[in-house]
């Protein structure tokens, strides 16, 4: 797994490549932790190249958003393949976060 | 087809490709190869992480056989008796703050197979779980058997 991060459009965006679950999610959490700066209001989480995610890694996405929403910001997720996608539906996340198809898409509905 | 492993979250990675491998071969598509790979994690990584009364080395097993068209996979282990076949579901309607971060794990087990059962046999948990390979487009595969 690796995560890059980048600001740009007012958001900070993680990026996710390769597989989250129970065994590197602690990883995960740590990389995630350490990017997230005070002054990040809007944090966008693209999962574009995310493999695979188990529910250790659907866990991190909500204290994440959680620790986000105790501060008044907000996480945002883009680009989840359909399988994933499916997996975050099921599990209630839709109506948790705002999904959007493609950053673009995630970064336009901030300027909104 | 067999799969040993230890108890160790780290090897639940080389056991999906080898479930991988054994759906591409049966021709189960790969949504469905998906759902069953997260649903072996999921029971794996609970037994590993929660299971055990002891630090000490324990065997897992997988189990992966076709029924027709649809696949059937049993999971063994010799942790604590605990039954799978069980789970409610998490608040899915609570909202950001109030929603609980437990209870993911089996409810996805459940909602991604079509039956999941259990018994305890011999001081071992066998999960049992059945999963129809059909396409999420409604395509039937043939039985590739």
């Amino acid at each position: 797994m690796k995560v890059t991060t980048e600001r740009q459009g007012g958001a900070l965006s993680i990026c996710v490549d390769g597989r989250i679950d129970g065994s590197n999610v602690v990883e995960f959490e740590e990389a995630v932790r350490a990017a997230i700066g005070d002054e990040d209001v809007v944090v966008i989480m693209d999962f574009g190249n995310l493999l695979y995610v188990s529910s250790a890694g659907l866990r991190a996405v909500l204290l994440t958003g959680k620790r986000l929403r105790g501060r008044k910001s907000e996480l945002v997720l883009c680009s989840l393949s359909d399988p994933i996608r499916k997996v975050f539906e099921i599990s209630g996340f839709d109506k948790l976060f705002a999904i959007h198809p493609t950053r673009g898409e995630a970064l336009s509905s901030l300027a909104d | 087809m067999k799969i040993s492993l230890n108890n160790d979250t780290g090897e639940i990675r080389g056991a999906a490709e080898r479930i991988d491998a054994y759906c591409a071969s049966h021709g189960v598509p790969a949504d469905v190869a998906y759902a069953i790979n997260l649903a072996v994690d999921e029971l794996l990584t609970n037994t590993i992480d929660y299971g055990y009364d002891d630090d000490g080395a324990h065997g897992l097993e997988i189990v992966l056989r076709m029924d027709g068209s649809v696949v059937v996979v049993e999971v063994a282990d010799d942790a604590r008796p605990f039954d799978s076949s069980r789970t409610t579901a998490p608040d899915t309607a609570a909202g950001l703050e109030e929603r609980s971060i437990g209870g993911l794990g089996l409810f996805l087990v459940h909602e991604l197979m079509d039956e999941v059962g259990y018994r305890r046999d011999g001081g071992r948990n066998i999960v049992t779980l059945r999963k129809r390979a059909v396409a999420a487009g409604g395509r039937r595969v043939s039985d590739s058997r």
